[in-house]
């Protein structure tokens, strides 16, 4: 039982005392529901951002996270729950009273207004004095290395600078929260590192929370201090990049973070500290659960490996053994890919790190091996 | 496959036909108008000499310059209604209703009316605009007046009545187009920026819109300085506009004098036109994104 004390310190980046990480909050969402007609797009969400926190909300297409993220904007009411920025209840507030700014997918700049213009928007928007918004706009478009185009209208400009003057658009005003929705999609493939990198340093510099939702898990990992991941209006999981590549809690996680390989079949047996797993191509030892009930024998389970820890080169340690047949090899300099075909017809990815020769040749039959520790049980129900 | 390029001799002789068709029924009844028009002397011959003679009487005579004067006051009046009613009624349409049937439903509602002329639309207003008629009947039947008002028919307020009923359509046509150009994403991105519901209106949707009030209004103004019409039908014999003078001119076989007043309309016409264009490129119709 000691487990389950574990679980919520595991979830908390930072480990302060809980009274404290209240009140520093940005972002509380409680419970969030919104549904359009029949179709249930957000399903009991609920989410903590601490004071400046880079999140990441990650899923397919059509998994809610983008109407979550209008919910925070307050572009959607939802039907359900609480949102408080800030600390605040703004649940009901509009868009324009929340202390938050917005980055659209295709940037959704003004078509008739001049860059200056358009930057200046949020602080006129705010009453603030002419010369006080020329000053700023001049400020903020030299920081963004956009000066140039101060007079241009967007018709006239590339994906990368209106990416740029979009974000110096949201930026301006400083609020507590920015919104992007996709921010990178939009852009070339070759820019998207670099602007990655830039948006990395300009919101651990401003101390500006980030809640960024994508579909592509490397923006993901490499960017948020938290991700979470969504699958059919739920989140699915939630926690560090680490975590989440490292222990993903569900079946489904699994399966949509790259590397891993996931497994599927009952409880045969209850071992000490272990569980034995009988699937369709054998049986293979699984630690038990960290948090939560032990599964009885018999009940359905699911577990997941990592292919950079499965290996060929057996020892004693690798007590789960498995033989395939291998399809492909693809290298990538840092690392060689193996597709092998189970004896169930599923793939099984096997990663081989560092400039080592090839040992694996299509076609060959391998025995495969990993140690019990690598496996991952997934939560209750092996969704 | 062939392509024709611009400029090339080809694209001159695909030109040709419209272009002789112009001639013919535009530019040269235009300026066969303005050459009668300066025709000085009684006698009606080409040899006459050329004078400025007709446009200093049509100046002279105060009745003439203020029913020029009162017919820009009218159309004025009338592209305001118009204008403002055209836009309600276009961001209805296109803002606030959200089943795409109703949408088609209201769209033909407003449109089929235009599928009969001018004039039977005119004269359709007659048994609403009577003594006798629908309006006056609706405003006994509920009280509101004890003997029927006789203002509505032969009067300018009826007049504008009709005129509004005609045109508004006119005026709200190229907003509706401009507005399903104006992307949500434009109105969400001012709400985040703070901006509350009518300076999202007025700083973003209107601005994007603009061209099409504009091209509204010249097609209202266009119209309503030619309506002649709905001007005879509903004013009778007591009102009239600068394009009633031509048809009064030409029946009493004053040619020379209704030239001058369809040439003083032309004008008005061309510089109403030109400020359209000043204010907004109307040839670049749509919204750059």
């Amino acid at each position: 039982m000691d487990s389950l004390a574990r679980d919520p310190v595991e979830r908390v980046a930072t480990p302060i005392d809980n009274a404290m990480a209240k009140r520093q909050l940005d972002l509380e969402l409680r419970n969030i529901r919104k549904r359009f007609g029949d179709f249930i797009a957000v399903d009991g969400v609920s989410l903590e951002v601490s004071k400046g926190q880079f999140v990441c909300l990650l899923g397919p297409s059509g998994c809610g996270k983008t109407t979550t993220l209008r919910c925070i904007a307050g572009l959607e009411d939802p039907d359900d729950g609480d949102i408080l920025i800030g600390g605040k209840e703004a649940t009901k507030d509009p868009p324009w009273q929340r202390d938050i700014a917005m980055m659209f997918q295709d940037f959704a700049l003004f078509p008739h207004m001049t860059v200056a213009r358009q930057v200046g928007f949020g602080l006129e928007m705010l009453k603030k004095p002419k010369a006080e918004i020329v000053e700023r706009v001049k400020q903020v478009l030299s920081s963004f290395e956009i000066a140039a185009l101060a007079d241009r209208k967007p018709a006239s400009l590339s994906g990368g600078q209106r990416q740029r003057v979009a974000l110096a658009r949201a930026m301006i005003t400083e609020p507590r929260i920015l919104l992007l929705d996709e921010p990178i999609g939009a852009l070339d493939y070759s820019l998207r590192e670099t602007v990655m990198l830039e948006l990395k340093l300009l919101q651990q510099r401003t101390g500006i929370s980030f809640i960024w939702v994508t579909h592509d898990q490397n923006e993901a990992f490499s960017l948020g201090d938290l991700v979470v991941v969504m699958n059919h209006a739920r989140i699915e999981q939630q926690g560090p990049p680490e975590e989440i590549l490292q222990r993903p809690a569900t079946a489904f996680v699994a399966g949509f973070v790259q590397g891993n390989n996931l497994f599927r079949g009952h409880v045969k047996e209850v071992l000490a500290g272990a569980l034995s797993v009988e699937t369709a191509v054998g049986v293979f030892v699984v630690p038990r659960p960290l948090a939560g009930p032990i599964p009885m024998v018999g009940s359905p389970v699911s577990f997941s490996v990592r292919a950079e820890l499965i290996t060929d080169a057996l020892a004693d340690r690798h007590v789960n053994r498995l033989s395939a047949i291998c399809t492909a090899v693809e290298y990538f300099g840092a690392v060689r890919r193996h597709v092998f075909e189970r004896a169930d017809g599923e793939l099984l990815k096997v990663d081989q790190f560092g400039a080592h020769a090839a040992r694996i040749a299509p076609r060959q039959r391998v025995v495969l091996g990993w140690a019990g520790e690598a496996s991952v049980l997934h939560g209750a129900g092996g969704r | 496959m062939s392509t024709i390029r611009v400029r090339s001799p080809a694209s001159y002789w695909l030109a040709v036909p419209a272009a002789a068709w112009m001639l013919g029924v535009v530019v040269v009844p235009i300026v066969l108008l303005a050459w009668v028009s300066l025709w000085g002397g009684r006698a009606f011959s080409a040899a006459s000499a050329l004078t400025f003679d007709n446009y200093s009487r049509f100046f002279a005579n105060p009745t003439y310059v203020k029913l020029a004067l009162s017919t820009l006051m009218h159309t004025a009046t009338l592209m305001a209604v118009t204008g403002v009613l055209g836009y309600c009624i276009a961001y209805f349409l296109v803002m606030k209703v959200k089943s795409p049937g109703w949408r088609t439903a209201l769209f033909l509602a407003f449109i089929i009316p235009f599928w009969t002329s001018t004039l039977i639309r005119a004269i359709a207003w007659v048994p609403f605009l009577g003594v006798n008629g629908v309006i006056n009947q609706a405003l006994m039947g509920l009280g509101a007046t004890q003997s029927p008002i006789e203002a509505f028919l032969y009067s300018r307020t009826g007049i504008t009545m009709a005129q509004v009923s005609l045109y508004t359509m006119m005026a709200a046509g190229p907003v509706v187009y401009m507005l399903n150009a104006v992307a949500p994403q434009w109105r969400e991105a001012a709400m985040t920026l703070k901006a509350p519901p009518f300076v999202v209106f007025w700083r973003v949707v209107f601005p994007l819109t603009l061209p099409g009030v504009v091209i509204g209004q010249v097609l209202v103004f266009l119209n309503v300085m030619s309506d002649f019409a709905t001007v005879a039908t509903i004013g009778g014999n007591k009102h009239a506009l600068l394009s009633n003078l031509v048809l009064l001119f030409y029946e009493g076989s004053q040619i020379r004098a209704a030239s001058v007043v369809a040439v003083l309309l032309m004008i008005c016409m061309l510089v109403g036109v030109v400020i359209a264009l000043r204010v907004v490129d109307i040839r670049r119709l749509g919204v750059e994104r």
